[in-house]
């Protein structure tokens, strides 16, 4: 139905697509930028406008990013600290998901509502006892300070997306799993954790996601070299190489490019995962 | 019958220890060390004396702590207010379906995926006096008079931190989208035929409906705003002379000096800043709704 927009409409309909497009330029327009820079020289971009495009189009800074600092040796901490914090974190929360949800048993009500109190702690005001905690446990500068640490921050919202998808797998279930025989952690791994898989498989992408991106506890709860991950590698990068900016925006590209990927994948997932605990109040 | 129960028992202690074990060695235990040793003058590996307040009453006399809580209190309200208020206005016009819509949904959620370090530097090159691309824009179309030292001038640092990450609205947008769209179309249908407009429509169908969603969502972006950290010590590291400072930065600044109890007292101070806001825009907001 086509009808004639009144002065006041056309207005408003004017606002609406600028309104949209301001904030597809503003979350794109600098990605943009970041990216165009990253290909020019470094006198290029001492020189040149800053808007201009690459005399060159050259992989120059990628080559120099991934040879000449330690960066994969960041990228690969990362991936390990990643993929293990996410199995760690998945199974404990997977584990306590299923009793809770599955088992009624006096008082799991509330030990589920504190467990998913755990999301409005701010972890940043935790810095201290976060490192003696993991100097305690000998685990400080280590891998495992950051593995450790991630998967117990990422226990209350793990919970939340497993235990709701558990609760609403039928009761009926398990009624037939034990009169099959099935013992009790038989039916936590042959039937609820293959069903809750859509759950698990969220929860997992959040908490990978987390680990790839956290800074500030990998700041704190690291100091060799070895141990550091790609986030941090980002600002090494400008102490190292102090006149190196292209560089520097080869390396932030680096680091930003396998969320933006399982991102463009999973997208819906990631989504709804992320808002789900806000959503539901 | 009964040593079934009890073996079920046995398995339900041995399911739930792991995640309790980590909970409280990394959530309860925490806060009651930071709470505890608030109280105590702990530094560097000298043991500890009860001091009561005295390392809170050092901070409010300190006018750069004021300042830092007043930086957390303006994060705090520019999240609450203007990104919520963004927010809410595009999750209005994403409901009505406007051609690739699910589209824009997904970019404007980008951000909240990339890592707050990577933007973080990414806009510390933005502002960048020399190689920055905002300055180059402005001398682009000629307004070179505006340009600045976005990050190293006190007046401008500030907002120039705030404005990097307020206009990321997707995260909040998203939540309230999700609300919106769940309204029942016939509200709209029967409004219209009443001759209402869409403005109408949104501010007394929309408005009233999304209220319990815009509560949490403030009640979020305000925690957010004074548990804030990452982007300004990536871009500022609380700096021009403490202009940017925030209650975060000021921990960490404790932290690297071993002032343990000090750096706790300023949690302490985060947690409750952040437990009252939560507790107290709930209890307003919905003391409110129950007169509606």
């Amino acid at each position: 139905m086509k009808t004639v927009l009144k002065p006041h409409q056309v207005v408003a309909k004017i606002f609406k697509w600028f309104y949209i497009v301001f904030f597809l330029v503003f979350m794109l327009a600098p990605l943009l930028w970041l990216i165009l820079t990253s290909f020019k020289t470094n006198i290029e971009f001492d020189t040149a406008n800053a808007l201009a495009l690459p005399k060159v189009w050259q992989f120059r800074n990628y080559a120099n990013a991934l040879s000449l600092s330690n960066l994969p040796r960041m990228f690969l901490n990362s991936l390990i600290v990643a993929a293990l914090t996410t199995v760690l974190n998945v199974i404990v929360s997977a584990m306590a998901s299923f009793v809770i949800a599955r088992e009624k048993f006096r008082g799991s009500n509330l030990i589920l509502n504190i467990l998913l109190a755990g999301v409005l702690v701010p972890i940043i005001a935790l810095m201290v006892p976060y490192l003696k905690i993991n100097m305690k446990l000998g685990i400080m500068d280590t891998l495992w300070a950051l593995i450790i640490t991630y998967s117990a921050i990422n226990i209350p919202t793990s919970i939340f997306l497993i235990h709701g998808f558990m609760q609403a797998l039928p009761k009926a279930l398990e009624e037939a799993a034990i009169i099959d025989g099935c013992s009790f952690p038989q039916r936590f791994t042959r039937i609820i954790l293959p069903l809750s898989t859509p759950g698990i498989v969220t929860a997992a992408t959040l908490v990978f996601i987390y680990c790839w991106n956290e800074f500030t506890y990998a700041m704190i709860l690291t100091i060799s070299e070895s141990c550091r991950t790609i986030q941090l590698g980002i600002r090494y990068f400008q102490t190292q190489f102090v006149v190196d900016n292209t560089g520097m925006m080869a390396a932030i590209v680096i680091t930003m490019l396998p969320t933006i990927i399982v991102y463009i994948f999973l997208h819906n997932k990631i989504i709804s995962g992320m808002t789900a605990g806000a959503v539901k109040g | 019958m009964k040593t079934k129960k009890q073996s079920n028992v046995i398995w339900i202690l041995i399911f739930l220890a792991p995640a309790i074990a980590l909970f409280s060695l990394f959530f309860i235990y925490p806060i009651g060390m930071v709470v505890g040793t608030s109280l105590t003058d702990w530094r560097n590996s000298v043991g500890m004396n009860f001091i009561g307040l005295e390392n809170y009453i050092k901070f409010f006399q300190n006018a750069n702590f004021r300042t830092a809580l007043g930086n957390n209190i303006i994060w705090a309200l520019s999240l609450g207010i203007f990104q919520i208020g963004m927010a809410t206005a595009m999750a209005c016009i994403l409901a009505r379906r406007p051609k690739g819509w699910t589209v824009y949904r997904t970019v404007y959620f980008l951000p909240s995926v990339i890592s707050g370090a990577a933007l973080s530097m990414m806009w510390k090159a933005i502002y960048n006096a020399q190689h920055g691309v905002l300055n180059a824009f402005l001398n682009t179309i000629g307004l070179s008079d505006l340009a600045h030292n976005w990050l190293g001038e006190m007046e401008t640092a500030l907002p120039a931190v705030i404005i990097s990450q307020i206009f990321y609205i997707g995260y909040f947008m998203v939540i309230i989208l999700a609300s919106r769209v769940g309204i029942d179309d016939n509200y709209y249908e029967a409004a219209m035929i009443d001759g209402a407009n869409v403005w109408q429509q949104e501010r007394f169908i929309t408005l009233p409906l999304l209220k319990p969603i815009l509560i949490t969502t403030v009640t979020l972006a305000l925690a957010y705003g004074l548990r804030h950290f990452e982007a300004t010590y990536l871009m500022t590291t609380g700096g021009p002379n403490h202009a940017t400072e925030t209650m975060g930065t000021f921990l960490y600044t404790k932290l690297k000096a071993s002032k343990w109890a000090e750096a706790n007292a300023i949690g302490t101070i985060i947690i409750i800043t952040g437990g009252l806001a939560i507790s107290g825009i709930r209890s307003l907001l919905s003391r409110n709704m129950d007169v509606e």
